[in-house]
């Protein structure tokens, strides 16, 4: 790779600029903000946005830009969670299918067309109902909602790759299953399925906020963009930075991430 | 009469063809060869209109009988163009499977180029293709007329294709490599009726191969392309045996022919101790079809076969495609899984290299450790046989060192390399843990000619350092004429005749071998 088409690549180069500001204030809400983001104060109710609180006040006095920060730090952990949680599932899954096939292969296909068939949110709402409510639940559920998709990706990456000459080779040569499986193969799908692993993340962020929005995700006081964005619709005419602040943030976490799986797409092309 | 005078094709500012001078007369055959990225395709498709929008006609310009039909630094004129197409010229491209519609019915889509350039009724045009299908060959035309391409089998196909290039009778028609994907004696068939043809039409023709055999088979003059610019023009024959340029000569030096006399590379041709011993061996295979719920149906690929593989020779295995020698080979290296019969082995682990140098080597490792890799293996099957990082990697240098790179290819990727280079390392890779024999399944047949007699010449000469065994498959006669020591002729599943390569070339002794020697030369 070059280092001149990486500055080429437009998508790349934005799509980093807008993930990383989002990662770096969230990574840094984990230890530090401006203020208490519990912190109710009667005094400073909705107080529009400055340089003393930038994005302003909500209806108890707390800082929205803290509050902001520490969402962002929240849907992060729960995004990579469930990124991490699925992606290491369907790569397993995915690899174990796709190479060998058979009766197995058939079982597991047709539980994840199944899983498939349902509205990711909805299946997840009816595992929140059964584990109950909480962030480590939220990754579960949302983890075990996400999996097919890579599942399907990684088998057919597999597929293609197994009966691949090189394969074959390694198998005369004595290399283990396992070996051949992951050493051999995985690093060959990679570039297909860094691009997965980002739109994934991007599903588990709006997921998770959806959740939140309908108040099944994390839970108050702990401060979430879509808690935030639905506390602030009662107050979208007196106080509208409240729900711009938390819903642009979304957007421009969401948005970064496309564009940045839209540049990695292009460079693996090139 | 077509004249190409002076012509440069540029890609992005690259010459791809520069000053290349051509004359095409009535009745004449032309040959451009030329090995791969000389520019002989992008010649002839600038010829035809159908080079990519992306190529610039740099210099010279193409005339047809008197009409300029393109001119550098002039738009092209499609419309002309569009009238040239298939009433004065056309062509037939290697691959008949992606040239043809997959979803029509091949006898339409020959008719399409009747009712685009002619006036005649839908039933006249059916009598026409039916009388043209009659014309190249094909048997049984209402049969094939009704058929879908994927229910045709190769040859069929590309006489279909050709049909389709006769049928205005063209005054030219430019063929690409159209026997390259086809097995010898189907492609045997297709150049005598490409040359029956062209003395029936008197048309032109210009004929595109990188097989330099087959061009003295048809063709009556020879231009030869390097870097794209023609090197030198001439009569065949004139070519063959009198080249002038030092680049035709190296050409004509590196083609395998049965006229070269042979050298072997067995060591000790008298001491034949056999390294595998094949006894009674058949190979099933079993498959339920497209229905997941019928019965398993086995079916036979490869026949009762018995032969013995000796010490330090290599045995050349010939046939069609389809006739099991695969098969055959992947049993003997312990692959299949149904088997009748017995292989005994006297090697560990016996390695195997292909044909295509694109897909053996794993893209996304480097060559130090796909050369290690075995070495690897091996040592977590057998740890007796562990060797250290630093031992793995003097090994994977000296074999570097073996098969011809040098050691700065060590941390680089496949994709870095050229064909010949990438066909090097899976040589290498194949025979670091010493394996003792090697099924080599066309190592040689995906590269350009001067890179095939280098391959070859290295496979010889690690034969006799190493005392190695090959089991040579490959469909070029030439080829196993050149590598091997004996010859084993397959068809469907049996073996019909194993004997010493000079004996068995002078005295064929069965019928099938006889013509796969004769359709050969």
């Amino acid at each position: 790779m070059k280092k001149s088409s990486i500055w080429k690549n437009k998508y790349l180069l934005i799509g980093l600029f807008m993930t990383g500001l989002c990662l770096l204030l969230g990574i840094l809400g984990l230890f530090w903000t401006p203020y208490e983001p519990t912190k109710i104060s009667a005094a400073e109710r909705f107080v529009g946005p400055s340089l003393k609180h930038l994005f302003g006040t909500d209806n108890f006095g707390r800082d929205i830009f803290s509050r902001v920060m520490k969402g962002l730090s929240a849907t992060i952990v729960i995004g990579t969670s469930v990124v991490l949680f699925s992606a290491t599932m369907g790569i397993l899954l995915g690899a174990l299918t796709g190479y060998f096939g058979g009766i197995v292969d058939e079982i597991v296909m047709r539980i994840t067309d199944a899983l498939n068939g349902f509205p990711s949110i909805l299946l997840a709402l009816v595992l929140i109902s059964i584990f109950g409510n909480g962030k480590q639940n939220v990754i579960l559920a949302l983890g075990l909602v996400f999996i097919p998709s890579y599942v399907r990706i990684v088998r057919s990456e597999f597929i293609r790759l197994r009966d691949a000459d090189f394969i074959k080779r390694a198998r005369l040569m004595g290399v283990s299953k396992v070996r051949i499986l992951f050493v051999h193969i995985l690093p060959n799908i990679f570039s297909v399925f860094w691009v997965s692993v980002m739109i994934g993340f991007n599903n588990a962020i709006l997921a998770e906020s959806g959740m939140s929005y309908l108040g099944i995700g994390v839970q108050p006081p702990d401060a979430s963009l879509g808690k935030m964005l639905s506390d602030a619709q009662g107050y979208l005419q007196r106080a509208p930075w409240f729900a711009l602040s938390s819903g642009l943030t979304i957007v421009w976490l969401v948005l970064g991430f496309a564009l940045l799986s839209e540049g990695v797409q292009r460079m693996n092309n090139n | 009469m077509i004249k190409i005078e002076n012509l440069s094709v540029a890609f992005d500012g690259t010459e791809v063809v520069k000053n290349v001078n051509l004359e095409i007369t009535d009745g004449e055959i032309l040959g451009i060869v030329g090995e791969s990225g000389s520019g002989k395709s992008v010649t002839a498709l600038t010829l035809m209109g159908l080079v990519s929008e992306t190529a610039e006609v740099t210099s010279g310009r193409i005339v047809v009988d008197d009409c300029v039909l393109r001119e550098a630094g002039k738009p092209v004129d499609k419309k002309l163009y569009r009238t040239m197409q298939g009433d004065n010229m056309s062509m037939i491209f290697q691959e008949p499977m992606t040239s043809l519609n997959p979803t029509q019915k091949v006898g339409k889509q020959v008719g399409e180029m009747l009712k685009l350039h002619t006036v005649l009724t839908k039933e006249e045009i059916k009598a026409k293709v039916l009388e043209t299908f009659e014309a190249v060959g094909l048997r049984n035309p209402e049969l094939v007329y009704n058929c879908y391409p994927h229910q045709l089998s190769g040859g069929m196909r590309q006489r279909v294709m050709i049909a389709m290039a006769v049928i205005l009778h063209p005054d030219l028609v430019v063929a690409d490599e159209p026997t390259t994907a086809l097995d010898v004696s189907i492609q045997n068939q297709i150049v005598a009726l490409l040359k029956d043809i062209n003395t029936k039409e008197n048309n032109s023709m210009i004929f595109i191969t990188h097989d330099l055999n087959l061009a003295r088979r048809i063709c009556d003059r020879v231009a030869v392309m390097k870097d794209g610019r023609i090197v030198e023009l001439g009569a065949t024959e004139d070519i063959f045996l009198r080249p002038q340029e030092s680049y035709t000569k190296n050409l004509m030096e590196a083609v395998p022919s049965r006229l070269k006399r042979r050298v072997s590379a067995m060591k000790n041709a008298d001491n034949k101790e056999p390294i595998v011993q094949v006894k009674d061996l058949s190979v099933f295979y079993e498959d339920r079809g497209s229905n997941p719920f019928a019965k398993k149906v086995r079916k036979c690929i490869v026949k009762n076969a018995t032969f013995d593989i000796y010490k330090g020779e290599s045995l050349g295995l010939v046939g069609e495609s389809g006739c099991g020698k695969t098969t055959l080979s992947k049993a003997i290296l312990g692959m299949n899984m149904i088997t009748t019969g017995e292989v005994i082995q006297t090697t560990v682990r016996p390695q195997m290299i292909f044909q295509d140098p694109y897909s053996s080597l794993n893209p996304s490792k480097t060559i130090g450790w796909l050369l290690q890799e075995p070495l690897r293996a091996r040592g977590i099957l057998d740890p007796s046989q562990k060797m250290t990082k630093a031992d793995m990697e003097a090994a994977a240098y000296e074999m570097l060192k073996r098969v011809g790179l040098e050691e700065k290819y060590f941390t680089r990727k496949p994709s870095q390399l050229s064909g010949g280079q990438r066909q090097r390392i899976s040589i290498g890779q194949a025979l670091i843990t010493r394996p003792g024999l090697i099924v080599a399944d066309e190592p040689v047949s995906a590269l350009d000619v001067t890179v095939q007699a280098q391959i070859m010449e290295l496979m010889q000469n690690l034969q006799q350092e190493m005392e190695l065994s090959y089991l040579f498959i490959s469909h070029d006669i030439n080829v196993v004429y050149k590598m091997c020591d004996r010859i084993m002729v397959m068809k469907e599943g049996q073996i019909l005749e194993i004997g010493e390569t000079e004996e068995i070339f002078a005295h064929p002794q069965n019928e099938y071998t006889q013509t796969l020697f004769r359709d050969s030369l």
